[in-house]
């Protein structure tokens, strides 16, 4: 098995190139003082510092990372039983469901975003519907919830399909032996079935909680610019304010509060993996 | 029980999809919609089919979205399963580092890795374009197919290769025949992660594009002026073909044949390419039929290409393809959604003929040096000029730009709700009066709000003084958190002429479209002064079809294209005569009687806007302690 090891080799020189040198310039640029040349490199910890010192960057830095807790929340809670009842229907409908979930995000996140503006504005679809149980003049976008919606509806199928993945070629035998052994299908679920998916969940939580943290087009369009994310910060110092060394140090920062956070996951998966050699 | 269980799980996915699909059945409604409005529904129409058709850029943009899409997808398909089989027989610690540096572009916010692979082609001198763009697309989907394949390689038996090639098996015949089917569900929902990745993506593809080169996303992120309804109808042609494919290929087998259960996973696999490939041959078709080729070769330019960069849905329709007719030429359009997006890529060397920025963008590049001189002796369309948008500060003697559009920032406000003895008496200062508490709307922008605040307090919108952005901060601190704005760009075009709020910061341009849609609104200059602002067309020194570029400045300043051009956009042409006859009533311009499309030029306290590198920075950033300001006190 060890001779498939070489098959790494030009991913991992691809990767050096394309995914290690981009973060790495702009690493450099995160130490670098103003201007957006590191030829004139200059080293400085400002822009370290300036976030830090600011407790208006760690307070939205803060909001961001609770909004994609909430989002990731929201999603695993809807996800997984979706992705469980799509594994349990019948095979042959299996792969039509997972295609009518997917087929959507076919379609541009831009142009689904701004059909939920108008589904949510005033006069809107949804507002007719609140205002016929007597809810009149709700406001329901530019709102948190027009925000947590628009992210639930972006990154719910990523979930439902890392989920889908680990539960669907589950070998069934399992199930079958836990019933025979005596188990009740509760019990089957949370020792046997729930345990099986957790690297698909794990997944799920990785393909949400990341992206959502950094989001910043939904939350300008669905939030309004009164909602501002850590992501539209890091636009704004790129685009607007032309600041490429502070946006830097802010995804620098952002990207190592991930990583640690990835790594306790891991933690997880791999305390679960070894418990399951034991058994 | 169990039966009970079922049918929750049935109400629970039937839910599931009505919510995926909402918005999709909404959009397809509003592809019919007649009117230019993405909430309001006015009746059933097709031009906005008509206008996808026709539409040369929207049509390559289709192709450009599925085609690398689909070679995006199945590249990183192919290379994300290769690379996490192998890496899942690495040594740890070259796997735990090698899962990390695959986060990278899943955690990093899309701005930092565009430039990040920006920066990265520049460095390697590649030529921006297509393959770059492919590129950039195959490298942030790769780790996504490895996210989702890692976990089932790992959950293979690591005997089950060796037991295979003890048998006789070739490592290759090992590895397709023995590893891969067992961990297919895996590569399956890779890829249908990557294509969506690669679907949705609009900042990388932005940075790393160039030469015209673009694809829906970018099209739809670069509507910087509004949103142009025909999207909708792209949209709808791409769910119809996929619809109908799927349609097909599920069917039709079951209709033939049953076949063996081994084939279901290569089946489904089909299921889901061939109707991308669909989509993308018919693409290719529609532009092979309704593509314009390019006129004969006894015009004047025929053969050579002008690049003309440009904000989103700023020009008439028939401009560009009355111009080709002319010349002989080929346009290449690329937008841009804000001045400062358009420098970046500027400034990094992509070349274009003629960009169009605004005045305070014109005067930084000038001062950077990336503009060259015009060459009069080719300018034909100063006579036909107003003179007041000509001779601006940052160009005296008229050498380096040419007038498009010009106009005003002002207040639209509803003419049945607010008083107007409140606009004149208060100004801008209407946006601190608690009596339109909760119905407003601010413009994203930090140049346009700080001039209001600074206006308001009586100051001059290029004042220099810490003092007096200080208290333009507070200014604006206090409307964010007393008067429950609504902090917009764009969406309050359509929202103002829908009459949702009383009241919103507003280009003149675009109130005059406001107004001409919906007549119960106003618009309104304060007397305190506000910017007075010119977009103009600039030869960048890097540009190759220079006297192509000349040829368009004259045409698009001719009366009939300035005509075109003024009436479609809503915006105030710098042709005096286009702008007295879209604006007269004898000659039934389409503006006439709305003040919004005469700006005002004589009032002592209108200004424009000045560059300053370091006011502009702390405009920024003061701007995002507001809107932070505005978070906290939701």
């Amino acid at each position: 098995m060890k001779k498939f090891a070489h098959l790494a080799i030009p991913y991992i020189a691809w990767a050096a190139m394309m995914l290690i040198f981009p973060v790495l310039l702009m690493f450099l640029y995160s130490f670098t003082e103003h201007g957006n040349s590191i030829i004139s490199f200059s080293f400085t910890l400002e822009h370290y510092i300036k976030f830090f010192s600011d407790s208006d960057f760690l307070l939205i830095l803060w909001r961001s990372f609770g909004i994609a807790v909430k989002t990731t929340i929201i999603c695993l809670v809807l996800g997984y039983p979706i992705a469980y009842f799509i594994s349990r229907s019948k095979e042959s409908i299996q792969n039509i469901l997972v295609l009518c979930i997917t087929v959507p995000t076919w379609i541009n996140m831009l142009v689904r975003t701004y059909a939920w503006i108008g589904l949510l504005s005033d006069g809107g679809l949804f507002q007719q519907i609140f205002g016929f149980f007597g809810f009149d003049e709700v406001s329901l976008l530019y709102t948190e919830g027009s925000v947590l919606l628009g992210m639930v509806y972006n990154f719910l199928p990523f979930m439902i399909l890392q989920i889908n993945t680990s539960l669907c070629k589950m070998d069934q035998s399992l199930l079958n032996a836990s019933a025979d052994l005596g188990a009740r299908p509760r019990e089957t679920f949370l020792k046997v079935t729930l345990p099986l998916s957790l690297p698909g969940v794990i997944n799920g939580i990785t393909l949400v909680f990341l992206p959502a943290i950094s989001a910043f087009f939904i939350p300008k369009l669905l939030g309004g610019g009164q909602y501002f994310l850590i992501g539209n910060l890091i636009e704004n110092q790129f685009i607007t304010v032309g600041e490429w060394n502070f946006g830097s140090a802010i995804s620098m920062i952002m990207a190592v509060v991930m990583m640690v956070l990835m790594m306790a996951v891991k933690k997880v998966e791999v305390r679960n993996n070894g418990g399951k050699e034991d058994e | 029980m169990k039966k009970e269980k079922r049918t929750f799980g049935k109400v629970l996915i039937g839910l599931a999809i009505a919510f995926f699909y909402l918005p999709i059945v909404y959009m397809i409604i509003f592809s019919f919609n007649e009117g230019k409005s993405l909430t309001s529904f006015s009746g059933f129409s097709l031009r906005w089919y008509q206008h996808m058709l026709e539409s040369r850029d929207m049509m390559s943009a289709l192709y450009t979205t599925f085609s690398v899409a689909l070679l995006a997808t199945f590249i990183s398909t192919v290379a994300g399963t290769i690379a996490a089989i192998g890496l899942s027989k690495s040594k740890k610690i070259v796997r735990d580092v090698m899962e990390q540096v695959n986060n990278f572009p899943i955690m990093n916010p899309d701005i930092v890795t565009a430039i990040g692979f920006m920066l990265l082609f520049i460095t390697f001198k590649v030529e921006r374009g297509y393959i770059t763009m492919l590129l950039a697309h195959i490298a942030f989907c790769i780790p996504y197919v490895m996210l989702s394949v890692m976990p089932k390689v790992r959950s293979l038996d690591p005997n089950l290769a060796d037991a295979a090639m003890d048998l006789g098996a070739t490592p290759w015949v090992a590895l397709t025949k023995v590893i891969v089917p067992q961990i297919t569900p895996g590569i399956f929902s890779g890829a249908l992660i990557a294509f969506t990745m690669s679907v949705d993506d609009f900042i990388i593809s932005y940075f790393v594009t160039g030469g015209g080169v673009k694809n829906l996303s970018i099209m739809v992120y670069t509507m910087s002026k509004r949103v142009n309804p025909s999207i909708n109808a792209v949209s709808t042609l791409v769910v119809l073909i996929i619809t109908v494919a799927l349609i097909i290929i599920n069917v039709v087998p079951a209709i033939l044949a049953k076949r063996p259960k081994k084939t279901e996973m290569k089946k489904s696999k089909a299921a889901v390419f061939v109707p991308v490939g669909i989509v993308a041959a018919v693409a290719v078709v529609l532009v092979a039929v309704f593509g314009r080729t390019p006129a004969g070769s006894g015009l004047p330019y025929a053969g050579q290409t002008l690049y003309i960069y440009l904000p989103g849905e700023y020009m008439g329709e028939e401009i560009i393809p009355t111009f080709e007719d002319q010349t002989g030429d080929t346009v290449i359009v690329e937008n841009f959604d804000s001045n400062e997006q358009m420098y970046i890529k500027v400034t990094n060397g992509e070349s274009y003929d003629i960009i169009i920025p605004s005045d305070y963008m014109i005067e930084r590049l000038l001062q950077e040096g990336y503009l060259q001189k015009l060459d009069q002796s080719l300018l034909t369309c100063w006579d036909e000029l107003n003179p007041v948008v000509m001779a601006q500060p940052y160009d005296p003697n008229n050498e380096y730009c040419v007038s498009y559009f010009w106009g005003t920032v002002g207040i639209v406000y509803d003419k049945t709700v607010v008083d107007e003895a409140d606009l004149e008496e208060q100004g801008f200062g209407i946006f601190l009066n608690e009596k339109y508490k909760g119905d407003i709307y601010l413009y994203d922008s930090e140049r346009d709000s700080f001039m209001m605040a600074l206006k308001d307090l009586g100051y001059s919108m290029n004042t220099e003084s810490e003092e007096e952005l200080n208290e333009a901060y507070e200014w604006l601190v206090q409307c964010v958190t007393t008067m429950e704005p609504e902090i917009v760009t764009d969406e309050i075009i359509d929202n103002m002429a829908q009459g949702r709020k009383a009241l919103g910061l507003c280009y003149s341009g675009d109130a005059t479209y406001i107004m001409s849609e919906n007549e119960n609104m106003g618009f309104y200059m304060p007397e305190e002064g506000t910017n007075l602002w010119y977009d103009s067309m600039v030869i960048p020194k890097n540009a190759e079809s220079i006297e192509l570029a000349h040829e368009f400045m004259n045409y698009i300043n001719s009366y009939d294209a300035a005509y075109d051009n003024s009436d479609w956009v809503g915006y105030t042409s710098p042709n005096v005569a286009v702008m007295e006859a879209l604006s007269s009533e004898e000659e039934e311009g389409s503006y006439a009687g709305i003040n919004a499309y005469l700006p005002r030029t004589d009032h002592p306290m209108d200004e424009v806007f000045v560059f300053n590198a370091e006011t502009k920075k702390t405009l920024g950033n003061l701007w995002s302690k507001v809107k932070i300001a505005a978070s906290n006190a939701n």
